[in-house]
Order: structure tokens, then sequence, then C-alpha cells
């Protein structure tokens, strides 16, 4: 179960209401390892009183991306009915409400929960548009002192951003424990929301997509166009504003321009610019409500067996096949925001027409709707995903700059824009990061106890050392953070190289080493690039040395006389899932999605993970002895190329340790793995080296054996089985006798023999070759 | 020299491996619990037993350690009762019953349990540490994978996927009628969880299966094959016991003589076509009784698989209403190991309910063999 630096007083929660949000709420408390008690009405047909709850959590199993990270997990939840088992929340410390978004039928459920809740819980609701101060209209004291709005993202897992509302009655400890819970536990961001309507993300996101669908219609721009100029360049989800309208439900548009228009004051700008446009309103009619629906502004027309990607043209209303425009390029392409809303044509017209409003928007809710520029950044990027926040954004184009553009366009000007004049919204002052206040002031970033971030570090310091892949990072305490810096943060000899440096310098100067980065994944593994360069040339004794140098860098990693703690988020694949195996221990995020994938590339794993990984199944003491299951165990989860959905799952497939530490927030990463590290330095003593009592070719017939089972049955290919079948040789220690012993470097030796002997099969060439092209793994 | 007696079988409730009610149960309690059901309900006298022969596929793990004698332990049976471990994959708990009888035929003892246990949840089929010979494998079939050799089988004998499906269909419902008419009842020796839960009743059969539902199936071993796991016997857990003893020893011990043994035998086959092994083994042993097919009036064939089944009967030159006739291992489940005392005793006592005077208990093994009795009513 995750650790925590920190306990908190919340021992279990009651979610009440069963739909996404509910449930998904659920999901995530039982993720930390909390029980959770799942409440909804009792349906008016069938027998099963708890059939919705129930059908909640069975819908979530089977739901992709998955709302919970284990099986395990699932089994906290409890379910019930609001009739039969509201009492029940006399044991919950927290009560999460989420049920319609009706004023009424929520005082009602409240008024029950008086009665019936132990004085003290706190009690919070998940509306995203009813005002904390209606909520709570009538209730007792207490309550209302036990009251506060925790505004969820969906999908609850996925999306770290929580807006938190706390009203003139809430009671500020309870806040604080609720806040502590959701940060430490349930990983979130919080940001401190007023009881403003749409609170922030909902208000500027709707705004955004509605303001950005207005121009596209007005400026006769197409979607594919629309998502071009408004996706990757302006740093918003790569699905683009149309895309993600269709990943949300376009059904859903309408549901929002109503709460909005009604909740927020009549001079609002979003009042002017919500409008509904009837090709929208027929599509909603017809069932084109987006992914969920029969396809929305995009759609996949599988007809005659094909799969063609269309695109709803505007205009028509007829979906045709979708184009690449290709509109975008120079620095607008890389996201140099001035450049964008400055191009001539249509593209910087529909830029400017999206994202100067936008923008001024969003200055305009500080402090209505958060206190702090940060608050609205936040709340954008993690709620929404964009790169870069509103005030982030501005200061990339030139507030000033931006100013001016909205006066020639006509647009308001926000206070605040024009209280910052020509500076930015942040600053480093003394290494220490600093954000512009309503008071005109600029004020420190501050970071809450336990968040401990390399972007910080690196404003303060430069670099103990570095070169073109990796850079070594003072982060305190006698730590050294090893960062990848490439591109995907791969893995290339670069790297290698400042390992087997960093190692003496450590050894001499530090105390422990954390192997860290803040991209967005850990590493998507060795640089395949070059690999397929050195093959292309025949380089084979490049591509030796390059193994053996990886293999040389990881054991001295693991060797080293001091700590090491790998500390994975995201995706850490193939060579960036060995290093974690190479570490003493690993402090995981909660999501993080490792695996050995050497397989989808037609080759295996060459940096020790065969060894590491057969080692990790034998020392298993729930897995049965002998020379063959943790080989079979390590062969099943290797040959397919297997990436877990979540640390918790890693630890079930053996790439974590029982002993190895899950983070659930993201920014509470770095801080628990350096106190990992720093927790193993008294007596630290390297591991010792192990030894290997392997099969040989006995086991490697077994699992021969299996192998073309599954070639018979269509779910190998003829590589795969090649693949398959070195792999099964260095997992079953080559030729090794069972009462042989062999040594790492003997594993290791292996590992180099077959890698080398696949490098050179042209089917694995294409492999290789088939990835870096298509970023998916070829089926040859 | 006597006569050699079936007098008592029983079996545990059978139930789906990993799923099912048993998943979390040791065999060797539950091979246990069934000795001590056997010998409560025949009345033999627990000192007389001269040793237990217990047939197990994978005795390792929970079912290693001789099984056999340990289970003697935990059912507390006297001390003086001895404990072998018999395998011969799925022909094991069979050849233990062969054991018996030769010992009793040569005055080695007169009283013996044969059972067998298989508890599939807890020890996979091909064991923990599968480390076949490379040069055979290489060579020969004799690693082959069950369905695999089920699936040319049925390519051999050019049985279609119909066929197959029609006869598992067949199987599901004569276990389905056994089940209404509680058929089961007297052989199956309940056995008590933990939690208090008795289970009593199988698990496995699937009576309402139709054709339809079977012919939505995937294809389990080659995607160009006709095999799925509707056509196979599922993955069980399970046990069964049979009290064999001489005729002479029953009688005077008011014992219930339900079958007399009159022939048994052991065929080899070619390992890549495992599932027609009963073919040579009934065949000698037939000859062996001076009998012929047509002679039997009760069948009890492991069903591996519909293709093997079918393959077996059509060269067998057998009835197919003899057979089975409360469903086969297609519905009720193939603990590898307790299969064969499973199917002897059934024999006796359906040749007890139907009123026949011979029947032919027999099974294909993996490897590539047949083993084959053949009982006389008594």
């Amino acid at each position: 179960m995750p650790e925590n630096t920190q306990t908190t007083t919340i021992n279990k929660v009651c979610v009440i209401g069963a739909g996404t949000m509910g449930a998904g709420i659920a999901a995530q408390v039982a993720n930390a390892g909390i029980p959770v008690l799942l409440l909804d009405i009792v349906p008016k047909d069938g027998d099963n009183r708890n059939a919705v709850a129930e059908g909640a959590v069975a819908k979530m199993l089977k739901t992709q991306p998955a709302p919970f990270m284990s099986k395990r997990a699932a089994k906290l939840v409890e379910t019930g009915n609001i009739e039969d088992h509201l009492d029940k929340v006399a044991e919950c410390d927290w009560i999460v409400e989420a049920i319609i978004e009706r004023l009424d039928i929520k005082q009602d459920l409240y008024s029950k929960l008086e009665e019936v809740r132990t004085a003290g819980t706190a009690v919070s609701s998940n509306t995203s548009t009813i005002p904390l101060a209606q909520l709570t209209d009538g209730r007792s004291d207490a309550f209302k002192n036990d009251f506060l709005i925790t505004h969820f993202f969906n999908p609850p897992r996925y999306m770290r951003l929580i807006e938190i509302v706390a009203g003139p009655h809430s009671d500020a400890g309870t806040v604080e424990m609720v806040k502590e819970f959701v940060d430490r536990k349930l990983g979130k961001t919080v940001v401190d929301a007023e009881d403003s309507p749409g609170f922030i993300a909902n208000r500027v996101g709707t705004f955004w997509i509605q303001q950005a669908v207005n121009s596209a219609f007005d400026l006769g721009i197409s979607v594919e166009e629309a998502d071009e100029i408004g996706g990757r360049p302006m740093g918003v989800p790569k699905t683009g504003l149309f895309g993600l309208i269709d990943l949300i439900g376009i059904d859903l548009m309408p549901h929002l321009m109503k709460s909005l228009t009604s909740t927020l004051p009549k001079d609002d700008w979003y009042q002017q610019i919500a409008r509904s446009e009837p090709m929208i309103e027929a599509m909603i009619e017809e069932g084109y409500t987006g992914r969920k629906g029969k396809g929305g502004f995009y759609r996949i027309n599988r007809e005659g067996g094909g799969k063609v990607k269309e695109a709803k043209d505007l205009k028509s209303g007829e979906y045709r096949a979708a184009a690449r425009p290709g509109l975008v390029r120079g620095p607008a392409a890389k996201g140099d925001l001035k450049s964008l809303i400055s191009m001539k044509g249509k593209v910087g017209d529909y830029a400017w027409s999206v994202l100067g409003p936008t923008l001024s928007y969003a200055a305009s809710i500080v402090p209505e709707a958060t206190a702090t520029v940060v608050g609205v950044d936040d709340a954008m990027k993690l709620g929404y995903n964009w790169k870069r926040g509103p005030f982030e954004m501005i200061d990339a184009i030139g507030a000033a700059h931006l100013v001016e553009r909205l006066k020639e366009s006509d647009y308001p000007v926000p206070p605040i824009l024009e209280q910052v004049g020509d500076k930015t919204f942040y600053r480093v002052e003394d290494g220490q990061l600093q954000y512009f206040g309503t008071d005109g002031q600029y004020h420190d970033v501050e970071r809450p106890e336990g968040v401990l971030l390399l972007e910080d570090v690196k404003r303060t310091s430069e670099p103990v050392s570095k070169n073109g892949s990796a850079a070594l990072w003072d982060i305190g305490d006698g730590v050294v953070a090893l960062e990848f810096t490439g591109k995907m943060n791969a893995l290339d000899e670069q790297v290698m190289k400042l390992i087997q440096q960093a190692v003496p310098l450590v050894k001499s100067d530090y105390k422990a080493l954390v192997v860290y980065n803040e991209g967005s994944n850990f590493s998507a593994g060795a640089n395949l690039g070059l690999a397929m360069f050195a093959m292309n040339i025949a380089a084979w004794s490049e591509v030796e040395k390059s193994v053996r140098g990886g293999q040389a860098a990881y054991k001295a990693l693991k060797y080293a006389p001091f700590p090491v703690v790998s500390a994975p988020f995201g995706m850490a694949l193939g060579g960036g899932c060995e290093i974690c195996l190479n570490s003493d221990a690993i402090q995981a995020h909660a999501e993080t999605y490792i695996g050995l994938v050497e397989t989808g590339v037609g080759i295996i794993p060459g940096w020790g993970g065969c060894g590491e990984m057969i080692s990790r199944w034998q020392e298993n003491p729930r897995h049965p002895n002998g020379p063959m299951p943790a080989v079979s165990k390590s062969f099943e989860i290797i040959s397919t190329a297997t990436v877990v959905k979540s640390a918790a799952e890693a630890k079930e497939y053996g790439f974590l340790h029982h002993k190895d530490g899950i983070t659930m927030n993201r920014d509470r990463l770095l801080y628990d793995a350096k106190q990992k590290a720093l927790s193993m330095v008294d007596g630290y003593e390297a591991p010792e080296k192990p030894e290997y009592r392997l099969p040989g070719p006995s086991g490697a017939a077994a699992l021969k054996l299996a192998v073309e089972s599954f070639h018979n049955r269509g779910m190998a290919t003829e590589h795969d089985v090649t693949v398959a079948e070195e792999l099964a040789y260095v997992l079953t220690g080559g030729n090794t006798d069972p009462i042989d012993v062999l040594s790492e470097a003997d594993m290791l030796n292996l590992e180099v023999e077959a890698f080398m002997r696949l490098v050179r099969n042209p089917k694995s060439q294409l492999r290789v070759e088939h990835m870096l092209e298509t970023g998916k793994p070829l089926r040859n | 020299m006597s006569d050699v007696v079936i007098a008592g079988y029983v079996r545990s409730p059978f139930h789906l491996a990993y799923k099912g009610a048993l998943a979390k149960v040791r065999p060797d309690d539950l091979a246990a619990n069934t000795i001590r059901g056997l010998i409560e309900k025949t009345g033999v006298k627990a000192e007389d037993i001269e040793d237990i022969v217990m047939g197990c596929a994978f005795p390792e793990g929970e079912q290693g350690f001789n099984i056999a004698r340990l289970v003697g332990l935990l059912a507390d049976l006297p001390i003086s009762v001895g404990g072998m471990t018999v395998n011969r994959f799925c022909g094991s708990s069979m050849s233990s019953i062969h054991y018996a009888a030769g010992q009793i035929a040569m005055g080695a003892g007169e009283v013996f349990i044969c059972a067998g246990v298989e508890g599939m949840s807890r020890v996979p089929m091909t064991g923990f540490n599968p480390m076949p010979n490379p040069e055979l494998a290489k060579s020969s079939a004799a690693y082959l994978g069950m369905g695999d050799t089920a699936e040319n089988v049925a390519k051999k004998y050019d049985i279609s996927r119909e066929e197959q499906e029609a006869f598992a269909v067949r199987s599901q419902q004569k276990a389905g009628k056994a089940l209404e008419n509680d058929a089961f009842a007297d052989e199956i020796i309940p056995f008590t969880l933990p939690d208090g839960t008795v289970v009593d009743k199988d698990g496995t059969p699937r009576p309402t299966t139709t054709a339809e539902d079977l012919a939505g199936l995937k294809l389990a071993f080659d995607e160009n094959g006709t095999v799925t796991a509707g056509t196979s016997s599922p993955l069980t857990d399970g046990a069964s016991a049979v009290l064999v003893c001489s005729e002479e020893y029953a009688k005077a011990n008011g014992l219930t003589v339900m079958a007399r043994i009159k022939s048994m035998a052991i065929s080899g086959c070619a390992p890549e076509i495992m599932g027609i092994g009963p073919v040579g083994a009934s065949q000698k042993a037939l000859e062996r009784a001076g009998l012929s097919i047509d002679d039997m009036d009760v069948i009890e064939l492991n069903e591996a698989f519909s293709s093997q089944s079918i393959a077996t009967i059509r060269d067998l030159g057998a009835n197919e209403d003899k057979v089975n006739l409360d469903g086969g291992a297609i519905a009720i489940g193939h603990p590898l190991g307790a299969t064969g005392a499973r199917i002897v005793g059934k024999a006796a006592s359906l040749l007890q309910r139907e009123g026949g005077k011979y029947s032919l208990s027999t099974q294909c093994i993996g490897g590539g063999q047949g083993i084959a009795t053949i009982l006389e009513k008594a």
C-alpha cells in the first residue's frame, strides 16, 4: 500500500452517488488502500437493492483506462444503498456527496446525513455548479462547520486537480484534514477556489471550448485545422479542441453551458459568447455524441473492412476523410505563442481569436475565482492537461504585447493585466520562483511540506555534472539526483558514461543517489534511433560495446557503496525499467507503467533485466521453489512485453519489490525517494552478488513447448517464436546444468550473446525500424 | 486364489480449478475427507486395510511427499495402514486399482483403498518445474500438449467441430439429467470449508449448454483447428476412492460386493494421438476377459476431449447409448489423478443400478497410453 510521510485521521470514506465521478472517487480512495463505502439509490426494478452501486464497481472493473490500480483495491469498496445503509456513514471520517446536480436532492440528502453521521466528520460535495452557500442553507452550524466542496476532475484516478472550496463557516482543521488526505493519499494537487460559479478550471475551460468552437464556425476553419492550430502549438492536449470534445462527450456541452449561464452574472463575458450551433445540436440529437456515441467531430469509418479517420465538415455537416492541413510551421509549431498569434492568414486569425479572449478571460477571474495566478495555472494544467497555464502563456507572449493586441481587437483588458504592465507574472529572484500578486507585489511560490521539485533545484544551482543526455543535481542532505535529459529521456552511452562518473563522485562527496526526472515519462528506454543507425552500418562491435557498457553502468550503480533509489513515474520501459531493477530500492509514483518491452522490437533485455527479473521471482516467498517457477514467470512477463498499468500492479509482477514504496502524489515523488535513500545510508552495504541455479536446456525445452502452443493458437508469430526462444535460452541459463551455479556475469554474457544474435536478424531490424517510424510494435 | 471385488465407491464434489468452491482446499485434506467417507460408508474395518494406493498425476507441492501416506495420517487411519502414490497421469488411480488387484491375487493383502486426487488449482498441470528431456522433446511428441493431441485425433479421424460439440452437449445433458435424479448424491462425500460452508454438489456441470453456445467459443489450441474449451474436460479439483478387496474378505465382513474385476490392461500408443489410447487397452482387456465390446452393458469412457471420445467409440465399435450414462469428464470434470478410480467405481455402481452384467472403464493417458478395466456384476 502507498507509503506516506504523514498520517491523516481519515481511515474510512463514504462516497454517496455511484455515477462516473462518485464511483471513480471511491476507486481512487481504494487505490490508496483506504476502505470506502459506496452508496447509491435503490433501483426501481429488480430484487437487488444495491444493484446501482454494485453495478458501478463491476463496470469499473471493465473500464479502460482502469479506475482501479489493482484488483485488490476493488475489494476495499463496500457497496450499499442510501435507504438501508446510510447509518453506516457513522463509521466514516469523510463523506463525499457526488449525486445528481440538483439542489433539492442534495439538500434532502444532507438533512438525512445530519441524523446519521458522527459529529466532526468531514462532509463534502463534488458539485461543479452549485454554490456552497446554497448547499448548506438550512443546515445546523455543526454541519456547516464540517462542510466543504471537493471538486474532482474526470477521471478521478488520472486527473491530478482537485478544487477545494471552504465556506465562511468551514472549520479550518476539517478542511486541512481533507486537504492533507486528498494530497497525500489520493495524490491530488489542491487548488483553493472561491465559492464562485464553475470554480476555476471549468470556468476557463468552458469559455475556451466555446470560444474555439465559435471561432471555427465564424472564421470558416475546419475541424482538423482548428485542432492543428489549437492543439500542440498552444500546448493543450494533442487531441486538439474538437478531439477533446469528442472525448468528453459532445452532449455535455449544452449542460456545461446551461449551468454556467444560469449561475454567472449577466455581465460576465461568457454570457455573450455562449451559443449553440444548430449543427452540433443535430449531432447530439442523432447520437453523434463523440467517442462514446456513433462518432463525433471525428470518427473511424470501418465500412468495407477498412479503417478511415474521418472529420465532420462544419459547413455541410457531412463526414469526409480527415485531412492533415500542415498549416503551422516554424517557431509557432514548436510552441512560440507570440509567433503563432502573429501569423498572417487563418492560422494567426484563428489562434488569436481563441487565445486572446481565453487568456483575457482567465486573467479576469483572479481573485474572484481564486486568489492567485498560480491557482489558475495549476487548475488548467492539472484539470485540462494544458502544458502551460494561462499566465505562463501570457508571460510567453508578453503581457504588454497581449494588452496591446487585446485593445486592438476591442477585447476587455482585465485589471491584473494592466497592473502587471511590462513585467511578467512569474519571475525568479535569488533562485526562488515568484508570482505576481493582486497587491502588485511578487510572492514566493510556496511548495507544501514534503514536496521537492527538480525544477526548483535547477533554479538555484548548477548541475554537479552533466553531458548531452544526463545530468547530476545536488538535491540537498548529501543526495544526488541523476536526471535523464535526452529526447523522451532515451538512454544512450552518454547516460552510461555519466553513471560511471557519478559512482566515484557520490562515493567521495555524497551519501546517496536518486534516479529521477521531471519529463512526461521516466524513460522510454534505450535510444533506438542510435541502435538502428549502428545496425544499418553493421557496426556490430559498437552495438555490443553499448550493450556491455549499459550492463557495466547499471551494475556499477547496483554495487556502488551507497544507496541508489530509482523513482519512476509514467512509462519506465526497457532500459528505463532495468535501471529500476538494478537499484537498491524503488520509490514509484502510483501511476507508473513499467515493463521490459524489448521483445516488441525483436530483441531481449540486455542491461541486466533478465537476471534481475529472475532474482526477484526467486526471492518471492509466495512463489514455488525449484529451477523453473521464477524462470517461467519471468519468461511469461518478458516474452509478452508486459507493461503494468500501475505501481500496485508492478508489485504483483515483481517489477517492484514488496518493500519498495509508492507515492500517490507526483509532486512528492522526489522527496519520498530522497527520504528512502537517506533511510538506507546508515550501515549501508552493497548487495551480495546473486547466484543462479537454472534449469538449462531442459527448462528451455519446456518453454519452447509453451511457445509452440501459443504459435499454434495464432497468438505468436514466427519471429515471436524466434525471439522467445532466445529469451528462453538466456532465462534458463543457456547450456547450464541444474546442479551448476551461474554468476551474474554469466547471465550478462548470455544476455549479450542472445541480444547480438537477434540484432543481426533482419526481422528484428524491421521491428526496430517500424517502432521508430510508427511508435508501434511490428508483429512480423 | 480369491476374486477381487469393488466394495465401495465415493468421490468428493468436483469443482472448476481456480474459480470453484474447492480452489482453496489442499488436495491432501480433500482426499483424506473422501477416504474417511469411504470407510464410514462401507463400514470396512480400518485396521484391516493393507495400503492406501493413491493416484496423482503431479505429485508435488501439496500433493508431494508421498501424499498417500500423509492422507492416511490425516484421515486418522491406524498407523499400520500403508500408503503409496502412483503416477500414470490420467490413468493413475485406475492403476492403483490394478495394483491392488494384483496384490490381492498374490495374497499380499486383502483390503486396499484405491484412491486418486488432483488439486489442479494448487499444482499446475505440468507441475511447478517442467524440465523435459530436450532431445526427446525434439524427436518425439512425448511432451505435446493434450489439446494438441486432441486436434491431431480430430484431424486423423476427420471429426468436425460440430460433431465434437454435439457430443459435448450430450455429455452435459446426461449430467444434467443425473443431477435432476440426484444420481450423484450416493457417491459424493461432502466437504466442509473452514468457514463452515458445506460443499456437497458438483460445481462443474453446465446442463443448459447448447450447440449454439459452444459454436461461439474460441478455438483453444490451434487457430485452424476444431477443439474448444467446450469440447475439452475442464481443469478440476477433486478426489475419489474405491474399496478393493478379496471377495472372501468382503463376504466374511458383510461388505457390499458391487462388482468383480474381470480383466485389466495397459497399452501404449503414439504420443501425438494419445486420445486413442483406450482402443488398444480395451481390446486387450476384452480379449483377456474373453468378451466382446457388445457384451458391455455399461461403458465409462473418460472424456478428456470430445474428439478422442468419438474416435474411441468409433474404433471400438461401441454403442454410445451405453457410454457415460451420467455424463463424462467434459461435464463432470477431470481431476487428473482422481478420474480413473471414479470411472471404475462409477461403472460398478451403474452395473448395480442398471442391472447389466459387464462394464468397461477406460481412459487415455498423456504421453501415449490407454488403460482399461472390465468388471462383472457380482
